[in-house]
Order: structure tokens, then sequence, then C-alpha cells
């Protein structure tokens, strides 16, 4: 058995579990990360050195303070604020439709093996040039598109964020 | 390296649990970290195929879903601070506006 993957995986779903049931929203964010860690150690695994950077860069680094940021903005010490949807249907649907739609998914996926072509990989998989040259020659309009989105989330983020009577 | 069922079905468990704390939770910033979950197991199962297939493709993808993703958090938290002035909370039940 595979003791690298075991060991990052049991972090990873241990750690979803604490991030969907604590109650408070910080030390969820901290689940997050755990998570986000645990999923960078696990892309190491499968050659792509490049993602698990970025996952670490981006993710655990930008994404999750931008979240911390806003909990610290928007929680008053106060508020009293339940762990959990008060309605008990709520909570029973949402849970049995969350466990069967994850049953279905590993019972749709069952017999991956039979579709995939598993084959020796080449050599430099994953090497960060090799992701450099796809983006620039055959993704160059997605990678454009990407930087317009961004731009325009910029720009709503603002307006939304700002005092209104300006 | 663990088989390839092995990473599908932690990314399934992953995305199961995303979605169970997107469900059955009421505070608007976990529902938030519940879509980070969900689009983090999708991320992995990209990754997994990619190695699967040889494909460098796959990686592409992921790269071009940090970029969603950033651009999600970014409207999206605008969106609850905005909610949050009008209603001073981030309590889901509360915003029934639209509710007739």
């Amino acid at each position: 058995m595979d003791y690298y993957f075991l060991l990052f995986a049991i972090m990873a779903v241990g750690a979803g579990i604490f991030t969907i049931t604590v109650r408070d929203a910080l030390p969820s964010a901290l689940g997050l990360l755990t998570v986000f860690i645990a999923l960078a150690a696990l892309y190491l695994h499968l050659n792509a050195p490049l993602i698990a950077i970025f996952q670490v860069s981006i993710y655990a680094g930008a994404i999750l303070v931008l979240v911390v940021f806003v909990i610290m903005l928007l929680i008053t010490p106060d508020e009293e604020l339940e762990s959990r949807q008060k309605n008990i249907s709520y909570r029973t649907l949402g849970a049995i439709l969350g466990v069967y739609l994850s049953v279905l998914l590993v019972i749709g996926i069952k017999g991956i093996d039979q579709i995939i072509v598993q084959k020796g990989l080449p050599d430099g998989f994953g090497h960060p040039s090799l992701i450099g040259t796809l983006f620039f020659k055959k993704y160059i309009l997605h990678f454009e598109m990407a930087s317009v989105l961004l731009l325009v989330a910029l720009i709503a983020a603002i307006y939304l964020a700002k005092k209104k009577n300006i | 390296m663990a088989g390839i069922n092995e990473y599908i079905i932690l990314a399934c468990i992953l995305f199961g649990l995303g979605v169970i704390g997107f469900l059955t939770r009421r505070n608007a910033l976990i529902l938030f970290m519940s879509v980070e979950l969900m689009l983090n197991s999708i991320n992995l199962m990209l990754v997994t195929f990619s190695a699967s297939r040889a494909d460098m493709g796959g990686q592409v993808m992921v790269l071009f879903i940090f970029a969603v993703a950033a651009a999600e958090v970014a409207v999206g938290l605008a969106i609850l601070i905005c909610l949050f002035k009008h209603m001073k909370s981030v309590d889901i039940n509360k915003f029934d506006l639209l509710k007739w």
C-alpha cells in the first residue's frame, strides 16, 4: 500500500470533515488550508509540480487570506450564529443528497481502469516548460479570456464593495 | 504510485463533503469554503486523469480553474460584504427578500 497517498488522503478527508462541521468560520478556514496543503502534496505525487506550487501560493496564499480577511470584517463577536440549519428537514435532506451524490460518483466511475489506457509517462511529463508551451501556443485564446475574466472580476469586486454614494 | 481509482475515490469523497457542507450549513462564509472544497476535488480529478492519460492538457485546465476560482472568490466575497452591509448578518436564512 502506498503510505504517502494514504497519509495525505486521510489528512485531506479529516480536514474536510472538520471544515464543514466546525462551528465558527475561522477554524473552518484553517481546516480548508489543511485540505489545500494535503492536495498540493498529492499533486507532487501525480507528476504535477507546477500545480502543487500554484496550489500553495494561489489557494493557500491568496484566496484563503482573502477569505480570512472577510471573516475578520464580517463576524461580530456577539453574533449568535447556530452551527447548522435550524430546519431539520434541510439538514437531513442535504446530508442524504450529499452522501447519495458521492456514492453515485464512485459507482459511476468504478471500473475506470478499463476505460483509460494506462501508459508509461513520457520523459519530462509535468515539467513547467511544457505547461508554458501549451499555454502560449495551443491555449493562447483561453489564456487571454482568463485574463479578461480576472479584469472583469476585479472591476466588479471594487464596484460592489465600495460605498454607494460616489 | 497509488492506482487511479484511489485518487478518484478521494476526489469523490471531497466533492461529497463539499456538497454536504454547502447544503447543511447556515453561515454564508462556510458555504463559500464548501464551494472551494468542491473546486479542489475537481482539480485533483483533472490532475489524476492528466497523469493517467499522459496528457498535459489536464494540468493547463487546472490553471484555468485557478483563475476562475480567484474571480469567483473576489466577486462572491464582495457580494457577501454588500449583503452584510444591508442585513447585518451572514446567516443565509435571513436572506429571504425574494421568498413568498
